[in-house]
């Protein structure tokens, strides 16, 4: 039986403590949901790497070839001149490659940002509603009920001002 | 990284944040519905009504002619990518250089964005002779293998304009997913099925900010450059053509700056609004009219400095064609515009160099309005005269819009201002987690039970 | 290699400017302002020919008048020493044509004769080739026109009416080019000769000042008349390359 310790804290640097206590104690998969994004969670829960970053890199290359080949050969498939200028113009075609490399890297960020925080999720998760209005929550899934009393203890020792416990595995 | 915006928001508490914004959403007052139905009847009316005649009864309906093909169906079109171009792109500059004093009024700058760009999509439909076969300018396969011509300026415009709405609804949206959430824990019936569907299950957990940070930020680096883009590429639009005073290298810096000249006037108009009618008094204070205002100053200055530079580059060319051009455009039918826009745009901006005026509210508003109203001249000048005068001088003519346009571009405004409300009842329109952020503590009543905190 | 060689082949050939070279004709038109009166029957047959629709006296004072050629009028000097000069102005089919680039649907493009042509079906009206076209020679279908209960009946069945939202211009009369060819082909496979076709302003004028034909056939009398030493294009700054050559008027 698995159910979630989870600490109500009213100011990030607290939380952020329970969590380094957590995590020294032993508890692993910690989240700390907050209203406001948290500086030096980092610190903390060890240095995260996004692959955002390679998602709009891609996006934005295939974007940029996909933009030149739509308009070079929509071109070519069906010659047309047009003002005595080649059938393969650059600085038109350019500019349209231009367009899509940035059409596409947008679209791939958001995909990478779906993909990596994995959004969306509609299914029953840990979540404490007031974590979207002032309180910064520390959560760690745990095994047993002693295991749950050890970390009720360290969070009620970093000043939580309340410790609930949620769910079992279904959650 | 919690940085005061000023003593005014500091007395509020992370609660007090969130009661105002949900209250703006879900209390509705009935001013609002009766905002509401004037402005969806003055579209109607104004907007679509004629529009439709038009559509009937042929183009002919508005007062173009035969030099001045295009007129104040253009002009507005320019109007509106222009309003666009200081919302989204102000907010990522800001975001990108991590200025607190964006955080508040972000969030209806963008949808300004968003809603100016729609206008002018709209426009392109009024504009055209034959609306119903627009989609042929989108390269989509067909039967008849028949693609757009990838050669035309107004080709760039139809991809740029279609990039720029998609990254500026994304932005908009990514950067109201966590207060989407915060919405959602807080109503119920249909709104409450809304908000969980728009904030996709969001928790606000370490991760989802971290990714939402750096995608946001992506996004940020791609709409810059997007937006310089695509205000160049409407501006290529004349610039491309062999007109005298519309073949000009000037045009696209000219244009970009134009445009976030008009949009950051824009702005300082929908604060004021906003702040007036939604009791956001807190949140939008006299900080950021400064701010604004000095941006209109400098902005202004450059404006002021490219118009300059055209003028001296048509008369130090010498030709008679743009000689002429010139000419007409000081002097000839439309020169008195031409002065009412160089009084609005370039004179009385001036005043801004005084701080009592920048943090005074009412005047702020006045001069908003009157720049618009002079970026408007501005955009209609362009069109107007350069088509009236061009190289063979038998096919000089006037252009005057008719009834159906005047009555469609003040529709568009009520267009723009329906789509507006509907925003503020959907989206937050203060952003509150990041108001939040800029704040010293969570909560700043200590009356509040801690439960023997330490901290 | 060959898949590289092959692509290579292809790009020079697509990034090839000015291929006009190697079209099928080159039509192309004189005009000598000595010998134009003004008269302005060419304006006539181009309205018969091509059924440019009459806009009636309202319009016209908006400016929206419709006729594919025009001549225009020019007064050089005061009252006692005054001096006109005509010169009529229809598209000058420019092989550099500005109008056609800007087209975001390609409804007016090149064709294999070199004329510069507008598809009416695929006008989607945005009216930048008529700003584009520095000659202002474009003229747009404000309304769907009708003719009055008699001049239906004289409509050329060879020519379309166009309806509301579509641009239009001088098509250098592309039905009888299109003609000639087709006798052409059924006459042994012969190209077009000199003088089999005629545009509706040609036939017309009375005083022969227009001249019309293929600038590719060497023999052909427009071949001749557009080296004369009087012959200019109008706006040839502007690298139109048009294909309407005038010869000027000399003052005796
Ligand atoms: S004269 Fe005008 S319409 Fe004709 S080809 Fe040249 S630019 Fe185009
Ligand atoms: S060539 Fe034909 S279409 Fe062109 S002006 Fe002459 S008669 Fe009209």
């Amino acid at each position: 039986m698995t159910s979630n310790v989870v600490g109500l804290f009213h100011d990030p640097e607290s939380a952020l403590t329970a969590a380094g206590q957590l995590k020294g104690a032993g508890f692993e998969s910690l989240e700390i949901m907050s209203p406001v994004p948290i500086h030096g969670v980092e610190e903390v829960l060890g240095k995260k790497k996004s692959v955002i970053k390679n998602f709009t890199f891609m996006g934005a290359l295939i974007g940029g070839i996909s933009g030149f080949a739509l308009a070079a050969g929509t071109a070519i498939a069906w010659p047309h001149p047009v003002g005595g200028r080649p059938i393969i113009t650059m600085p038109p075609f350019l500019i349209i490659t231009y367009e899509l490399t940035i059409l596409f890297g947008i679209l791939a960020t958001v995909l990478g940002f779906f993909i990596s925080s994995r959004l969306p999720a509609f299914r029953n998760r840990v979540y404490v509603p007031e974590s979207a209005v002032d309180k910064f929550v520390v959560t760690a899934p745990c095994d047993d009920a002693e295991h749950f009393k050890r970390a009720e203890a360290i969070l009620n020792d970093a000043g939580a001002e309340q410790v609930r416990e949620i769910g079992g595995s279904d959650l | 990284m919690h940085r005061p915006m000023t003593t005014e928001t500091f007395k509020l508490g992370y609660n007090d944040i969130h009661d105002d914004v949900i209250r703006s959403i879900v209390k509705t007052g009935p001013k609002y519905y009766i905002a509401l139905a004037t402005a969806g009847g003055t579209t109607l009316l104004c907007f679509f009504f004629p529009w439709f005649y038009q559509l009937y009864y042929g183009i002919g309906a508005a007062g173009m002619n035969h030099p001045g093909v295009w007129g104040t169906y253009l002009a507005s079109f320019i109007f509106w990518i222009g309003l666009s171009h200081s919302g989204t792109l102000l907010s990522c500059v800001l975001h990108l250089t991590n200025s607190s004093w964006r955080k508040a009024m972000y969030r209806s700058a963008e949808a300004m964005t968003l809603f100016s760009l729609v206008v002018a999509a709209t426009y392109v439909m009024v504009h055209v002779g034959r609306p119903w076969f627009i989609h042929w300018a989108v390269p989509y396969p067909n039967q008849m293998e028949l693609w757009p011509n990838f050669r035309s300026p107004l080709m760039f415009d139809v991809m740029a304009i279609a990039t720029y709405i998609t990254g500026s609804t994304i932005f908009i949206y990514m950067g109201s997913i966590p207060d989407f959430a915060a919405v959602r824990d807080r109503t119920s019936g249909w709104r409450n099925t809304m908000y969980t569907l728009l904030s996709l299950g969001w928790r606000g957990t370490d991760k989802e900010w971290h990714r939402l940070h750096w995608a946001y930020t992506f996004l940020a680096v791609l709409i810059i450059p997007l937006a310089v883009s695509v205000h160049s590429i409407v501006s290529w639009d004349f610039a491309m053509s062999i007109v005298p005073s519309l073949h000009q290298t000037i045009f696209a810096p000219y244009f970009v700056v134009g445009a976030i000249y008009s949009g950051t006037a824009g702005i300082v108009t929908v604060m004021f609004v906003l702040r007036k009618s939604m009791g956001f008094e807190q949140y939008i204070t006299k900080l950021h009219f400064d701010n604004l205002g000095k941006l209109l100053l400098v902005l202004s200055l450059i404006w002021t400095y490219i118009n300059g530079v055209e003028l001296f580059t048509a008369w130090y060319s010498g030709t008679s064609e743009e000689y002429e051009a010139l000419n007409y455009k000081l002097f000839g039918y439309y020169s008195w515009l031409y002065w009412e826009m160089i009084i609005f745009c370039a004179v009385l901006p001036m005043l801004m160099f005084s701080t009592r005026f920048r943090t005074s509210f009412v005047p702020m508003l006045i001069l908003s309005i009157a720049i618009n109203i002079g970026m408007y001249t501005e955009r209609f000048l362009i069109i107007a005269t350069s088509l009236s005068r061009q190289y063979l001088p038998d096919a000089w003519g006037t252009y005057v819009p008719s009834p159906v346009e005047i009555s469609i571009m003040l529709g568009s405004f009520a267009l723009f201002t329906t789509l507006f409300l509907v925003f503020v009842k959907i989206f937050p329109s203060v952003s509150m987690y990041e108001v939040k952020e800029t704040m010293a503590t969570p909560k700043m009543e200590p009356a509040a039970p801690a439960a023997g905190s330490p901290a | 290699m060959s898949l590289f060689s092959r692509f290579m082949d292809g790009w020079r050939k697509y990034r090839k400017p000015g291929y006009y070279d190697e079209f099928d004709y080159h039509w192309t038109m004189t005009i000598d302002l000595d010998k134009c009166t003004g008269c302005e029957a060419c304006v006539t047959a181009c309205q018969a020919e091509n059924n440019i629709p009459i806009v009636g006296e309202e319009e016209i004072a908006k400016g929206r008048e419709m006729q594919w050629i025009r001549v225009e009028r020019y007064w050089e000097g005061e009252y006692p020493n005054a001096k006109l000069s005509f010169i009529p102005m229809m598209c000058q089919h420019c092989d550099a044509a500005p109008c056609e680039t800007v087209c975001p649907v390609g409804a007016t493009y090149h064709n294999q004769d070199g004329l510069n042509t507008q598809i009416y079906n695929r006008c989607i009206g945005t009216r930048a080739c008529a700003v584009y076209c520095p000659y202002e020679v474009r003229y747009f279908n404000y309304y769907d026109h009708e003719w009055d209960s008699p001049l239906e009946q004289q409509l050329n069945p060879e020519v379309t009416v166009r309806g509301k939202g579509v641009m239009e211009k001088c098509t250098f009369c592309i039905q009888r080019i299109r003609e000639a060819k087709d006798v052409a082909k059924d006459d042994d496979r012969r190209r077009v000769q000199d003088g089999d076709v005629q545009p509706a302003c040609v036939q017309s004028c009375p005083s022969k000042a227009l001249v019309f034909g293929d600038r590719k056939d060497t023999e052909s009398q427009v071949y001749q008349s557009m080296n004369d030493p009087r012959n200019y294009r109008v706006l040839d700054e502007l690298n139109t390359d048009s294909s309407v050559f005038y010869l000027k008027k000399v003052d005796a």
